[in-house]
C-alpha cells in the first residue's frame, strides 16, 4: 500500500490524514469550535491552511469564515493546535492525541489562566455561565455529601452548599466576559493574547456590520446608536477574524503585541510570534529573555546585525 | 596528393550470410570494371585471419594504396580492417567499407537479382568515394587519469572499487543521501540468502575509506563537455544543511526532531525524522535536513551544540571535475503500478509490491521484520504472489524484468521458513525463469517447502471491504479454467524500468537510449559495457536488467573498460574534424560566424574580421559547420563535399529515378538501418545510402545534386528531436535548413513525398524498413514519368544553383 493523503469533510468535521503502512496521522478540526479566525493560517509553517470566507447575503448575519486543510502540505506537526485559541484543531498519531512540537519542546502551549475562588459565589448566581459567549461554562451547585441541586431555592440551609463552576480551559480563549460579568469578583482570568484593536470611523461604512457579525465574543464589538461599530478591549481576544472580513482597508486595525505561553525558546516559536505580533514585539521577548544565540539566527535570516 | 590511386576491392561472402543472396562472383566481376581498381578478390570471410591475410598479401603485390572491404556495417568492422591495411604499411584512412549485409543481402532475400544490383552499386559509391580519400593522422589528446562515476549502487560500488584499486582516482556522484543502491535496501539475496547489507555494508564502507575514492553524494551531474580523455563535469552538491566534517552521526538531532516524514527508503511504509540519515548503515554518515518538512524549531542546532554541524544557510554549491572516463551506473526504479486498476493497488490496504514486502520482511525495517497487513497489523496467513506486473506486457513493459521471479521464490521461502505452516503461499506466474547458477535449486527449495505454483495470469483482484481480504480471480493454465483464490495479502512482482532521470542523463552524456528506455551498449554482442561515446561507460541494471552477482560482474568489467583509456598517458580521437580555409571564409570581409553559431560543441571561433578557426581537440567531427557554411570554406575530413558528391554521382549513374537516395547519420538511422538488417526486416532496394556522421553534415547541396541527377527519391534520416542527436543539436540545424529547402523545391514543383525528413532511432529497425517500404510505394504511384517530368523542370534551376560546385 502506498502513502495516502486523505481529506474528509462533514457538516461538523475537517480531518486530513496521512496513511502509512505502520503509522497513521491526523488534524481534525472541530468546526463547530472554529471561529474562522487567522491565527492557524499564520502561523502554519508550510502554509498548509487557507481561510474561505463566505460571500455576503443581504438579510442574513454574515457567516464567519472556516479554514480549509491542504492535505498535500499538513505535516501534522501540531503547531495549530497548540496555537488555537478555541482549541478546534486535533492532531492524533495512530489514534492518540499529542502534539508533536510541544512533546519535544519545540513549541509552547497557550497560558489558559482561569481562577475561580467559588466561596466567593453566590449559591443562586450563574451569571458566568450566562455571560461565557462560547458556552463553556457549567455551574453546578452541590450538598455536603456531593448531590446536585437543581433548585436552590427551596434549601434551608444555603451556606452548606458548595458552588461548582466547571469551565472547559482546553477550549477557552480568554476573553473575560465572565470575569467583568461576575457579580462577586470570583472569576480572574488572564487574556492570552494582547493588543489594540482600533475602528477608523472615517473609513468605517456606515450600514456594515460584518466584524460584528463575526465576531465570537459578544460584546467585544458593538452596535452604537449612530449605526457604527465599536470596540470594547476589555473583551477583545485579538483573534482578527473582524480583520478578514472587514470590506474597507484600513477601517479596522489589530496589532497584537504580547502572547501568554509556556516558555520554549525554539525558533518555529520565534517565527510564529513574529508573524502574530510584529518583528519589534519579538526583539522585545527575545531581548527580555536574553537569548542570544536564537536572536543572532533570526537577526542574521531577517537581514539585521547578527554577529 | 598526385599519386594514382590503386584500388584493391575485397568482397565477403560471411559464410552464406552475403553469398546466399548476392551473386558475389558477378559482384567481383563488376568491381574490376570500376576505374582504379586493379583487383578484386572473393573470400569466404574476409574478417577473419586468412582474409584480413589476404589484403595485406594484395596490398604488397599490386601495390594498392586504397582498400574497399564490401561485407558487413562499418559501425561492426571499419576498426579492424583499417587496422588491416594498416598493418601492410596504409594509412588507416585510405580504406572504405561497402554495407552489402546489412543494406542488401540481409534485408533483401527474397530478391537476389535486385540485391546484386544494389550490392553493384554500394560497391561503386565506396570505390568513388575511396579515390577521393587523403591519408589522415590520428590525433593524439592527453588523458586525465581519473574516473567519474554516476551512481552509488552495487554496480558502481563495484567500478569505483576496481578502478581506485588500480591506482585511478574515482570520484562517485551519488544522488541521493548514501551510496549502496537498491541493494541496500533488501533483506536477503537470492539463492544463497545471505544479509544484503551485512555483505554490502563493508563495500560501502570500503569505498568511503579508499583513499583514491572521492564520494560526492546528494548531488546530480549537470553537464558533461569534453571528450575522451578529457571530460569537463558539473556537479551540483545539493545543501544538506549540515557541515559534513563537523557531522559525527551520533543521531541526538533526530531524537529532538519533532517532525516525523514518509521514508521513502521503506517505500513510504515507516516514517523518519526532517533531519536524518535514510537508514543506519548509510555512506557517508552524514544527516540531512529535509527542508520541505523542517519547521525550524532549531532543536537539532541546540542538540547538537558544540560540534556546530548544523547550518541552515546552507546553498547548492557547484564544482567541476576533470575526469579521462564516465561510467554510468544509474541502475533502475520499480514500477509503481498504481495506474492498474485491476489490481487496486493504491485502493486496497493489503496489495502491495515486492519492494514494499522486502522492507516488512527485514529485520530493520518499520514493522522490524514483522509481515503485517495495513489493514490491521496483523499476520496474513494466505499469501499470493503475482508475477509480471507490467513486465512482459505489450502495453505495459513488453521486456521481461528479469529478477523477479528469483525474488518472488525468496519471499515465499522467507515466508514458509518464518512462518512454517502458519502461512499458505502461492505464486502465479506466466513461465518461472531461474537461469544461472545456483537458481533452479532454489525454485525447487521453493517446491518442496509446499509453495503452490500456479500457471496463469491474475484477471482481477477484488476485496472484501470488511475483513479487507482479497479475492483473486485469475485463469489456471494447466486446469485451462478460470480459478478464484483467496488471500489476506497479496505481493505484486512489478516490472522495474530505467530510473527516474535517465532520459536526462542520456542527454547530459550523448547516450543513446534502447526504445526500453534503458541505455544502448555499443553493440549488443561484442561491446555491450561501452557507448556510442568514446571514453563513456555503462554498469548494472542502467544498461538493461540484472541481478547482483550479474551487475557486480559488469562493474568490474566498465572498470577494465574504463582502465583501458586511464592507463594510457595519451588517447587517439579519430581525425575526421572541421578544418576551416581561410582564403574562402566571408568572415575576413563581412560579419558573419554562422559556423561558430552553428557548432553544437563551441569548437569554433570567429573573430571580427578574421577567419574563422576550429579548435580541433574540442571538435567532434559532425560536419554541421561544413554544410551550414555560406561559402563552402570549410572541410570535414574524411567526409569532404567531394567525397560525398563522388557517392552521389555513383548511386545515381544508372536509372536514378528509381532509386532513393538517403543520407543517414551514423549513431542512430545508420544502426537502425543496420538493425533492420540484423534483424531480417525485408524491405524494397531502392535506397542508396550514404553514410554521415550527423545528420546536420548533409548539406543542401547534396539534396539539390541528387535531384539535379534524377533521383527518385531523398531521404534524409536522422536522430529524434530533441535530445537524441549524438552532436548534440545537430539535428535541428538539420531540420531547420531541410525545412526552408523542402519548402523552395516544393514551390519549384517537386512533389512533397519526393524529399523526406524522417527520424529513426538506432533501436527502430522496423520504422526503417516501414519507412522504405512506405517511400517504395509513394514512388511507384507517383509514376516514373510523373518523376521524369519534375525532374526536367527542376534540372535548370537546380544546374544553376549547384554551378559553383561544378569548377
Amino acid at each position: 500500500m502506498p502513502m495516502k493523503l486523505l481529506k474528509t469533510e462533514t457538516e461538523k468535521e475537517l480531518v486530513v490524514k496521512r496513511i502509512l503502512h505502520t503509522k497513521n496521522y491526523s488534524l481534525t478540526l472541530d468546526k463547530t469550535l472554529c471561529t474562522g479566525c487567522e491565527i492557524c493560517k499564520e502561523i502554519c509553517p508550510k502554509e498548509a491552511i487557507e481561510i474561505k470566507t463566505f460571500p455576503k447575503v443581504a438579510g442574513e448575519k454574515l457567516k464567519h469564515p472556516i479554514i480549509d486543510v491542504d492535505e498535500q502540505k499538513c505535516h501534522f506537526c501540531g503547531i495549530c493546535s497548540s496555537l488555537c485559541p478555541f482549541g478546534a484543531l486535533k492532531v492524533r498519531v495512530d489514534g492518540e492525541h499529542v502534539i508533536p512540537v510541544v512533546k519535544t519542546e519545540s513549541f509552547p502551549e497557550l497560558i489558559r489562566e482561569i481562577d475561580v475562588d467559588t466561596a466567593k459565589c453566590d449559591v443562586q448566581c450563574v451569571e458566568c455561565e450566562k455571560a461565557c459567549p462560547l458556552e463553556l461554562i457549567k455551574v453546578s451547585v452541590r450538598t455536603p455529601d456531593g448531590k446536585e441541586i437543581m433548585d436552590t431555592e427551596s434549601i434551608q440551609d444555603k451556606e452548606k452548599l458548595t458552588v461548582i463552576v466547571d469551565v472547559k480551559k482546553e477550549l477557552c480563549p480568554c476573553c473575560r466576559v465572565c470575569e467583568l460579568k461576575c457579580p462577586y469578583d470570583a472569576i480572574h482570568v488572564k487574556k492570552i493574547f494582547h493588543g489594540t484593536i482600533r475602528i477608523n470611523q472615517e473609513k468605517c461604512p456606515s450600514g456594515c456590520q460584518d466584524c460584528l457579525d463575526v465576531c465570537p465574543i459578544t460584546g467585544a464589538l458593538y452596535l452604537s446608536e449612530d449605526g457604527k461599530v465599536y470596540v470594547n478591549e476589555l473583551y477583545c481576544i485579538y483573534c482578527g477574524v473582524c480583520k478578514i472580513v472587514c470590506p474597507e482597508e484600513g477601517a479596522l486595525e489589530l496589532q497584537r503585541t504580547y502572547i501568554r505561553h509556556t516558555p520554549v525558546h525554539s525558533g518555529a516559536w520565534n517565527k510564529a510570534l513574529e508573524k502574530l505580533t510584529s518583528t519589534k514585539e519579538l526583539t522585545k521577548e527575545l531581548q527580555t529573555k536574553g537569548l542570544t544565540k536564537v536572536r543572532e539566527s533570526v537577526g542574521k535570516r531577517l537581514g539585521f546585525g547578527g554577529s | 596528393m598526385s599519386e594514382e590511386p590503386r584500388i584493391g576491392v575485397f568482397v565477403c561472402h560471411c559464410g552464406l550470410n552475403i553469398a546466399g543472396v548476392i551473386d558475389v562472383e558477378e559482384l567481383t566481376e563488376y568491381a574490376r570494371t570500376l576505374p582504379n581498381v586493379v583487383c578484386a578478390i572473393r573470400n569466404r570471410y574476409t574478417c577473419a585471419d586468412p582474409g584480413q591475410e589476404e589484403i595485406r598479401k594484395a596490398i604488397k603485390e599490386h601495390k594498392l594504396n586504397r582498400v574497399v572491404v564490401a561485407a558487413c556495417s562499418p559501425r561492426m568492422h571499419e576498426p579492424t580492417f583499417r587496422r588491416c591495411v594498416a598493418e601492410a604499411g596504409l594509412n588507416p584512412y585510405l580504406f572504405e567499407m561497402a554495407n552489402i549485409r546489412e543494406f542488401s543481402s540481409w534485408c533483401h532475400p527474397s530478391t537476389p537479382k535486385e540485391a546484386t544490383e544494389k550490392a553493384k552499386d554500394i560497391v561503386k559509391m565506396a570505390v568513388a568515394k575511396v579515390r577521393l580519400f587523403r591519408p589522415l593522422k590520428s590525433m593524439e589528446v592527453p588523458v586525465t587519469n581519473k574516473a567519474l562515476i554516476i551512481g552509488g549502487g552495487i554496480a558502481g560500488i563495484s567500478t569505483a572499487l576496481d578502478l581506485a584499486d588500480m591506482g585511478f582516482k574515482v570520484y562517485l556522484v551519488e544522488r541521493s543521501e548514501s551510496i549502496g543502491g537498491h541493494m541496500a535496501q533488501l533483506d536477503k539475496t537470492f539463492p544463497t540468502l545471505d544479509c544484503s547489507i551485512c555483505i554490502e555494508g563493508p563495500k560501502m564502507v570500503d569505498v568511503s575509506r579508499h583513499p583514491n575514492i572521492e564520494i560526492i553524494s546528494y548531488a546530480n551531474v549537470l553537464s558533461v563537455q569534453g571528450f575522451v580523455g578529457n571530460f569537463r563535469v558539473k556537479i551540483r552538491k545539493n545543501p544538506r544543511y549540515i557541515i559534513a566534517e563537523n557531522c559525527t552521526g551520533c543521531g541526538e538531532c533526530r531524537d529532538v526532531c519533532p517532525i516525523e516524514i514518509p521514508n521513502e527508503w521503506d517505500m513510504n511504509m515507516g516514517v523518519r525524522k526532517a533531519i536524518s540519515v535514510p537508514f543506519d548503515q548509510a555512506v557517508p554518515l552524514v544527516y540531512t535536513i529535509n527542508m520541505d518538512y523542517c519547521i525550524e524549531c532549531y532543536k537539532c542546532v541546540d542538540a547538537c551544540g558544540a560540534r556546530q554541524a548544523i547550518n541552515f544557510d546552507q546553498k547548492p554549491e557547484e564544482i567541476e571535475l576533470e575526469v579521462g572516463t564516465i561510467v554510468t551506473a544509474t541502475g533502475f526504479d520499480i514500477y509503481v503500478p498504481d495506474d492498474n486498476s485491476l489490481y487496486g493497488y493504491g485502493r486496497y490496504d493489503n496489495v502491495i509490491t515486492a519492494l514494499e514486502l522486502e522492507r516488512l520482511i527485514l529485520a530493520a525495517g518499520p514493522t522490524g521484520g514483522k509481515v503485517v497487513r495495513a489493514s490491521d497489523g496483523k499476520k496474513p496467513k494466505v499469501v499470493i504472489f503475482i508475477q509480471c506486473v507490467g513486465s512482459r506486457d505489450v502495453n505495459k513493459y513488453e521486456y521481461c524484468s528479469g529478477f523477479c521471479c528469483m525474488y518472488s521464490l525468496k519471499h515465499s521461502i522467507q515466508l514458509k521458513e518464518k512462518y512454517k505452516d502458519a502461512v499458505e503461499v502461492y505464486i502465479l506466474y506466466m513461465d518461472m525463469r531461474t537461469h544461472f547458477k545456483g537458481y533452479e535449486e532454489f525454485y525447487r527449495r521453493a517446491r518442496e517447502l509446499g509453495v503452490n505454483f500456479i500457471r496463469g495470469r491474475a484477471v482481477h483482484i477484488l476485496e472484501n471491504p470488511e475483513t479487507k481480504n482479497l479475492t483473486v480471480r485469475a485463469e489456471d493454465m494447466a486446469l485451462g479454467e478460470p480459478i478464484e483464490l483467496e488471500a489476506e495479502l497479496v505481493v505484486l512482482a512489478t516490472a522495474a524500468i530505467p530510473t527516474k532521470g535517465t532520459d536526462e542523463m542520456a542527454r547530459i552524456l550523448s547516450v543513446t537510449r534502447g526504445a526500453d528506455g534503458f541505455f544502448m551498449e555499443s553493440h549488443p554482442k561484442l561491446k555491450p559495457i561501452d557507448t556510442a561515446v568514446d571514453g563513456v561507460f555503462l554498469a548494472g541494471a542502467c544498461q538493461g536488467l540484472k541481478d547482483i552477482p550479474y551487475s557486480v560482474s559488469q562493474g568490474s568489467g566498465a572498470a577494465s573498460r574504463a582502465a583501458t583509456i586511464l592507463s594510457k598517458p595519451t588517447w587517439k580521437i579519430e581525425p575526421i574534424i572541421a578544418m576551416v580555409d581561410p582564403d574562402k571564409c566571408r568572415n575576413t570581409r563581412v560579419k558573419c560566424g554562422i559556423c561558430a553559431r552553428k557548432c553544437p560543441y563551441g569548437a569554433i571561433k570567429a573573430p571580427e574580421g578574421e577567419p574563422a578557426e576550429v579548435t580541433t581537440a574540442m571538435c567532434h567531427g559532425c560536419g554541421t559547420c561544413v554544410a551550414e557554411c555560406p561559402s563552402d570554406a570549410i572541410t570535414q575530413m574524411h567526409f569532404t563535399d567531394a567525397q560525398i558528391f563522388a557517392q552521389i554521382r555513383a548511386a545515381l549513374e544508372e536509372n536514378p529515378e528509381d532509386k532513393i537516395l538517403g543520407f543517414l547519420c551514423n549513431w542512430c538511422s545508420y544502426a537502425g538501418a543496420d538493425l533492420a538488417g540484423t534483424s531480417r526486416f525485408e524491405y524494397p532496394p531502392n535506397l542508396r545510402a550514404v553514410r554521415v556522421m550527423c545528420s546536420g553534415r548533409v548539406d543542401r547541396d547534396f539534396v539539390m545534386e541528387a535531384l539535379r541527377l534524377g533521383a527518385g527519391m531523398v531521404l534524409v534520416a536522422a536522430c529524434h528531436l530533441p535530445y537524441d542527436c549524438h552532436y548534440i543539436s545537430g539535428n535541428e540545424a538539420m531540420k531547420v535548413r531541410m525545412e526552408a529547402l523542402a519548402r523552395m523545391l516544393e514551390k519549384l514543383g517537386l512533389s512533397p513525398e519526393r524529399f523526406r525528413v524522417e527520424y529513426v532511432s538506432a533501436a527502430e529497425g522496423v520504422k526503417f524498413a516501414d519507412l522504405n517500404k512506405e517511400m517504395a510505394e509513394q514512388m511507384k504511384s507517383l509514376g516514373k514519368g510523373k518523376i521524369k517530368a519534375e525532374n526536367e523542370k527542376l534540372r535548370p534551376m537546380l544546374e544553376k544553383m549547384l554551378s559553383r560546385k561544378k569548377a
